[in-house]
């Protein structure tokens, strides 16, 4: 056994770590300018609520938010602005990382969160969804921690590597390059129209359930901590649940009964379209059984501004 | 343990370190990897390192008592103590349930009337396949008088659970492993610089090919009512590259890390999909089982030196049994009789060496049709899939949301792929990164590699197919 053999290998590992590190930076540098320069898509609108809103109302919540709210019809009808924050698939673990990095920067007078009844179910696709935020660790490390940390005790060493922040952003940055996905202040309308035998497709082809029926403790504490930050820093905020275009009985769902026990205890108003008759049946105003249509949207969002101008102050 | 975990990350330079330090002492290295391939594979699940350790010790002193006894029907008897050990293992836990609920099947279907109370709610414990297999190949050479049974337990200990191949191989030979376990290491650069290489390039399949292919594949093959022929072909092409990736990835990782501690594995994929024919593939897909089967089954089968219809039968029931091997399900089962068919055809038409790329896009395309029934979750499926190819080409998925993401970035690790493999296969001699005389090349080749793994990888913590084999 040579010592030169050790001491040759030590060195070598130095050169390819300096190397390694040098290429993360200088490829990291370019892969972060593509992705901040983003001028639509998901992680544009994300990258937008957190460094630049400054919008009086913010919306959260998943595709239920993301494609009911139009922030036109709020602005019109209360005279505040207004900025849809929501993002498809996502649930309240990075609702709420998401609302605590846009406080750090500035205060919005109203939170309007939308509920999925579902929320509080374990689910492990909203966890897997987290790496969405991986792209923020580096500036928001404090507010990020405790919550991408749920999933891996070594999240500083995981995301050590520039690239790896941004694992996964690039083919989306080039495909809204070639083909911009417009929204408006966040909202994105949808078209179409359901009809009874849409209806049945759908069902057959979306029957998986993307959650187990037991109540995540890291999603209620997720959702305990989305209240107090928003206390916190003096928004108000107004809970809703979204129309749907059949009529569900949800008197026995755990989730939405346990996030109601919450919002009554934290006295947040809590409007709930869940079962509304104006929406149930309306096959014209869906675009799938649980989204609304452009047109839907706007009637929704209508009633939405008048509860809020007419019983909350802001 | 899994190879893309972060508790492999700090568990590898750990036990890398320990090992080069105890570098003057060969037993308390051995001492060492014994220690840490049991924690590696009590990892997944402790309770099953009692079937490796009695394997391991079961198969020591058979392979003693082959070697001491002079009678001939007493070397058997050991001999068939190791079989029905080693398969009885292999078969309770891996195929108990399977015949179980073959048999109530095919009873039923004749018409009578039977409950199965018979199955059993068995864990399949990871790597059983690879293990047994492995220490059957001991017994058998010692039996064989092919090879000299060694003394030294903790050596063949850490043989028999020499972590980089325990649990999805390569399948070594005690020929190949063992002595280099029984003598002392040397610590090289050179030996380390290759090992680190070809894991990152394992990785990079695994990560990049296998598990973004997977995103595409699943979404096609788990719900395959609302999809057409020309998702099906998309998704099977998808398939062979990441069967490929995943497995091939796992035995570069394994490889390096051997070479990382001074030890020389077998190679097992040598750019299969490169074969101009289908017995050209089988000696470059996994090779380690192919020729395991070859010398353990075919041969002693009679192999090509009988009758041809004896010599076809042979073919056949090899990869029959090879098929089983994969999987306890009809699926591999029929996977295994196409290529047996398939090897059985050609033997008969074919009297010369094939070469040019219509034979190679030939093999390729025989492939991929027999992987619909190795991906297929059942036959039914694997007939529906191949019905709607041939009737009904429709539509093609392209996913929606981040499974088109997904789908671009699998194509763009692909084609990646396929140009590395297509410059090692036809023109080596030509520009190459990881034997260029420029270190400053090597080492910005293999840091951008790593900024593609970590850039594009999937990083989900997947398991690896083979895991279930």
């Amino acid at each position: 056994m040579r010592k030169s053999e050790f001491k040759l290998t030590g060195i070598k590992i130095i050169k390819f770590t300096i190397l390694l590190l040098v290429v993360d930076f200088c490829l990291g540098f370019i892969s972060n300018q593509i992705f901040v320069n983003q001028k639509t898509g998901k992680f544009h609108r994300s990258t937008y609520s957190i460094y630049e809103a400054k919008e009086d109302i913010l919306i959260f919540g998943s595709s239920h938010a993301h494609r009911h709210y139009v922030p036109d019809v709020i602005e019109k009808e209360l005279s505040k602005t207004c900025y849809n924050a929501g993002a498809e698939g996502q649930q309240l673990l990075y609702h709420t990382a998401l609302l605590k990095m846009i406080l750090k920067r500035t205060q919005p007078k109203l939170l309007v969160l939308n509920i999925d009844e579902n929320f509080l179910y374990k689910s492990s696709k909203a966890h897997d969804r987290l790496s969405d935020l991986h792209p923020y660790y580096e500036d928001f490390k404090h507010e990020l921690r405790p919550i991408l940390g749920i999933n891996s005790s070594l999240i500083d060493f995981k995301l050590f590597f520039k690239s790896y922040q941004k694992n996964s952003t690039l083919i989306h940055a080039l495909r809204y390059y070639l083909s911009p996905q417009i929204d408006y202040k966040g909202y994105r309308p949808l078209d179409d129209k359901m009809t009874p035998e849409k209806v049945a497709i759908h069902e057959k082809n979306h029957s998986e359930k993307e959650f187990i029926e037991e109540i995540d403790d890291y999603f209620v504490r997720a959702l305990k901590d989305f209240i107090s930050e928003a206390k916190r820093n003096n928004a108000k905020l107004l809970f809703v649940t979204s129309p749907n275009l059949i009529e569900r009985n949800v008197s026995n769902n755990e989730s939405l009964n346990r996030i109601k026990e919450i919002a009554d205890s934290e006295e947040i108003p809590f409007l709930d379209f869940l079962n509304t008759p104006k929406y149930t049946n309306q096959f014209e105003l869906f675009h799938d059984p649980s989204h609304l249509n452009d047109d839907g949207a706007r009637l929704f969002t209508g009633e939405l501004a008048h509860f809020i101008s007419s019983s909350m102050k802001i | 343990m899994l190879f893309n975990s972060i508790d492999f990350l700090i568990f590898l330079p750990i036990v890398f370190s320990l090992y080069w330090l105890l570098y003057k002492n060969l037993k308390a290295q051995n001492i060492l990897l014994l220690i840490s391939s049991y924690l590696f594979y009590g990892w997944w699940d402790y309770r099953f390192l009692a079937l490796i350790a009695a394997s391991t010790i079961i198969d020591y002193f058979v392979g003693l008592q082959i070697f001491k006894s002079h009678n001939k029907s007493t070397k058997k008897k050991w001999f068939l103590l190791s079989i029905l050990f080693n398969l009885g293992l292999l078969g309770f836990f891996k195929y108990y349930n399977f015949f179980i609920e073959s048999w109530v099947s095919s009873v039923s279907t004749l018409g009578f009337s039977i409950e199965n109370t018979w199955a059993l709610n068995i864990i399949l414990p990871v790597g059983i396949s690879f293990y047994t297999f492995q220490t059957l190949s001991y017994s058998i050479d010692i039996y064989k008088g092919k090879l000299t049974p060694t003394n030294n337990f903790i050596g063949f200990a850490a043989f028999v659970s020499f972590f980089p191949q325990l649990v999805a191989g390569p399948i070594e030979r005690a020929s190949n492993l063992l002595p280099q376990i029984l003598k002392s290491r040397e610590f090289t650069y050179k030996a380390i610089s290759t090992g680190v290489k070809l894991m990152i390039w394992g990785f990079f399949l695994k990560l990049v090919v296998a598990d973004r292919a997977a995103i595409y594949v699943n979404a096609v093959y788990n719900n395959v009512e609302n999809h057409d022929g020309l998702s099906f072909i998309a998704a099977t092409v998808l398939f062979s590259f990441q069967i490929y990736g995943d497995f091939a990835g796992y035995s570069l990782i394994a490889i390096g890390i051997a070479k990382m501690f001074g030890l020389t594995l077998i190679t097992n994929f040598n750019r299969p999909y490169f074969a101009a024919s289908i017995s050209e593939f089988w000696s470059r897909w996994h090779i380690s089982l192919s020729t395991w089967f070859k010398d353990y089954v075919y041969i002693p089968l009679g192999g090509n030196r009988v009758k041809k219809p004896r010599w076809m039968f042979n073919l056949f029931i090899t990869f029959l049994i090879s098929g089983l091997w994969h999987g306890a399900n009809w699926t591999f089962v029929i996977w295994g009789a196409l290529n047996g068919v398939y090897l059985i055809i050609e033997a008969l038409i074919f009297k010369y060496k094939r070469t040019s790329v219509i034979h190679i896009i030939i093999t390729f395309i025989l492939i991929n049709f027999a992987w619909i029934f190795f991906r297929a979750n059942t036959l039914d499926n694997a007939y529906y899939i191949i019905n709607k190819i041939f009737t009904a080409p429709g539509h093609l998925y392209i996913g929606s949301g981040d499974d088109i993401t997904a789908s671009i970035y699998a194509t763009i690790a692909i084609i990646i792929l396929v140009a590395v493999e297509l410059k090692k296969e036809f023109f080596d001699s030509l520009f190459s990164i990881s034997k260029n005389k420029s270190e400053f090349v090597r080492i910005l080749g293999y840091s951008i590699l790593i900024f593609v793994i970590l850039y594009l990888g999937v990083f989900g913590e997947s398991q690896f197919i083979y895991f279930q084999f």
